[in-house]
């Protein structure tokens, strides 16, 4: 009897979450795969009383469209760089700082600031400061009013200044700052997370390496990386993860052009994509993206698996 | 400094100890000035962020920068607060956090009560169910959601920017993991006294789980703060705008399509400021929950 | 069991859920031409909304013409709103669309009108400008629901028939306000040093290089829209840029536009042009900011924005430089084009034929009127779409008045109503707007140099072809 009542209350208590979850959650799910085979898919022609006939054909235009290549290799290159830059850089910081007396909680806490930002408002201020004023970039007219905090600090170091964000700039100097800006904003997580492991690691472990007179390098690759790989791990698939997704850091920087003034769409990613899709009602062809984004991520997510279950040691 | 290590190190050279010592001081010094470097790289965005929103259009356009205002324009700080219609924006996101987040604990907290310690039949297939849908990219809850929003009628309202996604499956699972911690003697006992289960929830689970529900309300709360794509796609009128959707375009003037880069910049500090409070307050609580969830908001 | 019972429970909420959507998943009123009720309206209470992007200045003109509409239709109620720009909308009436939860009237462009159509959205006008129906208004008065011939030979054509360029027979918008592009030149600057206001792109080239040395730091000429400048070019060169035909939408594929393309970047490498896209505000900027390192001695921007074009006062009081307006340069000067903007205003339907009704009525008493037509022009420095406009006291006074200062905005208006037969549209289709940012963006890219015109034009085709595919 207790039993049955129980149920029946632990049904009521779930009742909010599974209604909502259902809406929200499931039935997304099973619409936006139905939707990806529905060929051309628009809600306004939906609407307007359009049929639309089952088939593969918004992922074949979706595959053959440049722009999603190009959003494509954006994505995959940005998650390729930053991961691993970020992964080692945080890793270093968080091995030195674990290795320091006064003043580590106070580093600890700079280090962790750039987590609490909103990711629009800081590209902002990133954007003002490669941002060049003048105009003719890279012509024998070339005017420049104001170069930007970061081309004043290269030219005073004797460098010439870069156009980086401007009307004109190259691929390479765009992803030069969305890299920056990236493994800025992801630095505080993995810090946190490697410093957290670090803690936890047995001291004996180091005092025993000590008196064996190790070096500090070996120390590094045969004690520190192995002991904290179950974290490296972590902040790998993780950083996988949320790289695939980038989306708002390059709205910051660039708005909603999503690439220097002239090149709309350049600096484009997965997720940009599927907005821009949807946008444009094309909610089929967005569909079929986000399939395709869930596809990557999942495989880069077992692959991460594997390669850590043979290399991670527990 | 540098040539104290050295005379330090010349005198003590034969003692391997001593030698260690000093190197040990050389070490502690590019260990020190590495991590300032670093704290630099860290901090000069905010610190750009702050002088550029205190000069005129005419300092900030110099062609050497000033790396301290001439004159401080605090007039930025209003102007960017009426120009960017930040009061409407601050409102609406302290509104749509607030609500979200009351709504968000409640449902959070029944769930993983009856996760927690209730039985009932496909408990754990259940479970399992929705811990699977945490692996799916929040994108393609979006396309449709986007369209159950539209056809609800939710279009530029707060309830779109609120229900979606009032249920984290994140959430129900951390705190159920925070939940079966507490010795199940309690709730037996409770159970004989003839406690209810709400007041048992109210009297002994919450204020035991209370540390998680902190970091959920405040991880909540900053996700308000920060969120950008959904808002954008369903209420992204003037009258329901979030503060990351209203920021990037408010400081473009109509007439000539110029931005005010120092009115921009004081708009940015002044949305970047609640939450550098939150974190200076509430340190604790946000790295324990950051460093669970790893995920942003 | 278990298992199976959680399944079950699972399906019942999937399967709920679902029927809730199937539930919602009722259609627009599928819209062929609007039947017009018998008696036409019934002076039912009604409350229209209209989506607009007038400002403050504007709306007080509107508001007092609601006001004098009332006195006349007391039942009709207008709740106006002021939505953004022009793509907010767009986008806003695109998505209550969906909703069927769309305004009754709203400001558009004929490619909007394209998207909504979609949808079948808008309600074509052809039988309520055409009904015989007479409706009788709260003072007594009588008007005929249709539009007379008088009124009909009133529209400026080039802009009456924008309604009417949708791929069919039907009319869909009606004229409110228009604006077209002109050239804006620092005229103390001509006369000093003996310029002649250019009238053909060779004319131009030829001022532009003049300027550029008699001040080398200069950007002689800043054209704001580039997409204005792609459409306009093919107009005036006559070589195709698109077609509402079903078969092929795009057409600017071709080896004239290529070539004016081409010109268009040795001017900018030579340092004679900018756009607004690569000066990254309102070319106008360039024009009146004497600070600035370089500055533009001519500007091409939207006859609208006039006010924008002169430069602040300086402290003696006078303006630094007197503001010369023309029409833009042309490619043949016998057979003139400029590019028709500003808003049209388009009737949306809805299941109460009253609505529309009651849409069509205010609509009409808008753009049919001589007066608000005017004072709305003056106010908003666009283009009345009515000719008896002219002959009216108040406006042709403020037309009188013109000049490079203070009247600037007349001085506008004036030059626009001298080249009322100028006036041309694009072809409107679903994609239209797709095709306008494509060649925008396509010339930009072209004047960067980095992609080769051939690539650049076939890649701006793709995305088109991309779209609507």
């Amino acid at each position: 009897m207790v039993d049955s009542k129980h149920q029946w209350k632990a049904w009521l208590y779930l009742a909010p979450a599974l209604i909502l979850l259902a809406i929200f959650t499931v039935w997304p799910i099973i619409n936006t795969i139905r939707l990806a085979f529905l060929e051309g898919y628009s809600l306004q022609r939906a609407l307007g009383g359009a049929t639309f006939s089952v088939g593969f054909g918004n992922f074949e235009k979706v595959v053959q469209y440049q722009g999603f290549l190009t959003c494509l290799k954006n994505t995959v290159l940005l998650c390729v760089l930053t991961v691993p830059i970020s992964t080692i850089l945080a890793l270093l910081i968080a091995v030195v700082l674990n290795s320091i007396g006064p003043l580590k909680r106070l580093l600890q806490t700079i280090y962790f600031l750039p987590y609490v930002t909103n990711s629009i408002a800081i590209g902002m201020v990133f954007a003002t400061m490669f941002n060049m004023i003048g105009s003719f970039y890279g012509t024998e007219n070339e005017i420049i009013e104001t170069a930007g905090i970061i081309n004043n600090i290269i030219m005073a170091f004797g460098g010439k200044p870069v156009n980086w964000i401007n009307f004109g700039s190259s691929y390479w100097a765009n992803m030069t700052v969305m890299v920056i800006y990236i493994v800025w904003n992801a630095l505080p997580f993995k810090i946190l997370i490697l410093l957290g492991g670090l803690q936890s690691v047995n001291k004996q472990y180091y005092d025993a390496a000590k008196v064996d007179g190790t070096s500090k390098f070996r120390t590094m690759t045969r004690i520190t990386v192995p002991l904290l790989s179950p974290m490296i791990a972590y902040v790998v698939i993780t950083g996988f993860i949320g790289g695939f997704k980038e989306y708002t850091s390059i709205v910051g920087i660039f708005g909603d052009n999503m690439g220097p003034a002239g090149a709309k769409n350049s600096l484009n990613t997965m997720v940009g994509f599927i907005y821009q899709s949807l946008e444009g009602s094309h909610q089929g062809r967005a569909s079929a993206a986000a399939l395709i984004l869930f596809a990557i991520i999942l495989a880069v997510t077992i692959i991460n698996l594997y390669v850590s279950k043979k290399k991670v040691h527990y | 400094m540098a040539d104290n290590i050295v005379i330090m190190h010349n005198r003590n050279i034969k003692s391997v100890t001593n030698r260690q010592k000093a190197w040990g001081i050389v070490g502690m010094f590019f260990r020190y000035l590495f991590l300032i470097i670093v704290a630099i790289g860290v901090l000069f965005p905010f610190y750009w962020m702050i002088i550029s929103s205190l000069k005129s259009m005419e300092e900030y356009r110099l062609t050497i920068p000033t790396f301290w205002p001439q004159h401080a324009m605090w007039s930025n700080y209003a102007a960017a607060f009426s120009t960017g219609n930040l009061g409407t924006l601050f409102k609406n996101t302290v509104l749509v956090g607030i609500v979200s987040t009351i709504l968000s604990l409640v449902i959070t907290v029944l769930s993983a009560f009856a996760f927690a310690r209730l039985e009932f039949k496909g408990k754990n297939l259940l479970f399992g169910a929705l811990l699977a849908t945490m692996m799916i990219p929040g994108e393609m809850f979006t396309i449709t959601n986007y369209i159950t929003v539209v056809k609800f009628g939710w279009l530029n309202t707060y309830t779109a920017l609120i229900v979606p996604f009032l249920v984290s499956v994140f959430y129900i699972y951390l705190l159920r993991q925070n939940f079966m911690q507490i010795p199940n003697e309690l709730y037996l006992a409770a159970k004989v006294d003839g406690t209810s289960d709400l007041k048992y929830l109210w009297k002994v689970m919450i204020p035991l789980a209370l540390p998680t529900l902190i970091s959920i309300t405040i991880l909540k709360m900053m996700g308000a703060w920060n969120s950008y794509v959904w808002p954008r796609l369903v209420a992204n009128d003037e009258v329901h705008q979030l503060v990351s959707n209203g920021l990037r375009s408010a400081f473009t003037d109509a007439g000539t399509n110029e931005t005010n880069y120092p009115q921009q910049m004081a708009a940015v500090a002044l949305v970047s400021l609640p939450l550098f409070l939150v974190f200076v307050f509430l340190r604790k609580y946000i790295m324990k929950g950051v460093s669970r969830s790893g995920i942003k908001g | 069991m278990k298992k199976a019972l959680a399944i079950v429970m699972l399906l019942v909420i999937v399967v709920a859920s679902m029927s809730i959507f199937v539930a919602c998943d009722k259609k627009n009123g599928n819209a062929a031409n609007f039947e017009v009720p018998v008696g036409g309206y019934d002076g039912s209470e009604i409350t229209l909304r209209f989506y607009h992007t007038m400002g403050s200045n504007l709306t007080d003109v509107l508001n007092r013409y609601i006001e004098s509409f009332n006195v006349l239709y007391p039942n009709i109620h207008i709740q106006h709103e002021q939505v953004g720009g022009y793509d907010d909308v767009r986008d806003k009436i695109s998505t209550e669309l969906t909703a069927n939860n769309q305004p009754n009237l709203a400001y558009c462009y004929p490619d909007h009108v394209a998207l909504y159509n979609m949808a079948k959205a808008v309600v074509q006008l052809d039988n309520l400008i055409d009904s015989k129906e007479t409706v009788t208004r709260a003072d007594g008065t009588t008007e005929s629901l249709g539009l007379t011939q008088e009124q009909k030979d009133d529209f400026i054509k080039g802009y009456y028939e924008e309604g009417q360029q949708f791929g069919d027979e039907f009319m869909y918008t009606m004229p409110f306000s228009k604006s077209t592009e002109v050239l804006y030149y620092n005229k103390t600057f001509f006369d000093e040093n003996n310029l002649t206001v250019p009238q053909t792109w060779d004319e131009l080239e030829a001022v532009c290089r003049q300027i550029k040395q008699i001040d080398p730091n200069s950007i002689p000429l800043g054209y704001d829209s580039e997409a204005n400048w792609f459409i306009t070019m093919c107009e005036q060169l006559q070589s195709p840029y698109t077609s509402a035909d079903e078969s092929e939408h795009f057409l600017f594929n071709n080896q004239t536009n290529k070539d004016f393309v081409n010109r268009i970047r040795g001017w900018y490498n030579d340092g004679l042009v900018t756009t607004q896209t690569i000066y990254g505000a309102y070319t106008s900027g360039l024009f009146t900011d004497l600070t600035a390192t370089s500055r533009s001695y001519m500007s091409i921007g939207s006859s609208a924005g006039a006010t924008h074009q002169r430069p602040a006062k300086g402290e003696d009081g006078n303006y630094p430089f007197e503001v010369g307006i023309a029409t833009i340069p042309q490619a043949n000067v016998n057979n003139k084009k400029v590019i028709s903007q500003g808003p049209s205003i388009c009737i949306f339907n809805k299941s109460n034929k009253q609505e529309v009704v009651a849409s069509w009525l205010f609509v009409k008493y808008l753009t049919t009127s001589v007066e608000f037509q005017a004072e709305f022009s003056m106010a908003s420095g666009y283009v009345p779409v009515l000719k008896s406009v002219a002959d009216n006291p108040v406006y042709s006074a403020f037309l009188n008045k013109a000049d490079g200062g203070n009247n600037v905005a007349a001085l506008s208006a004036k030059i626009c109503m001298q080249q009322q037969d100028a006036y041309y549209t694009s072809p409107a289709f679903n994609g239209s707007s797709k095709a306008r940012d494509e060649v925008g963006a396509l010339l930009v890219k072209c004047l960067k140099g980095e992609t080769d015109i051939d690539t650049a034009f076939k890649e701006a085709l793709d995305e088109c072809e991309y779209f609507v595919s």
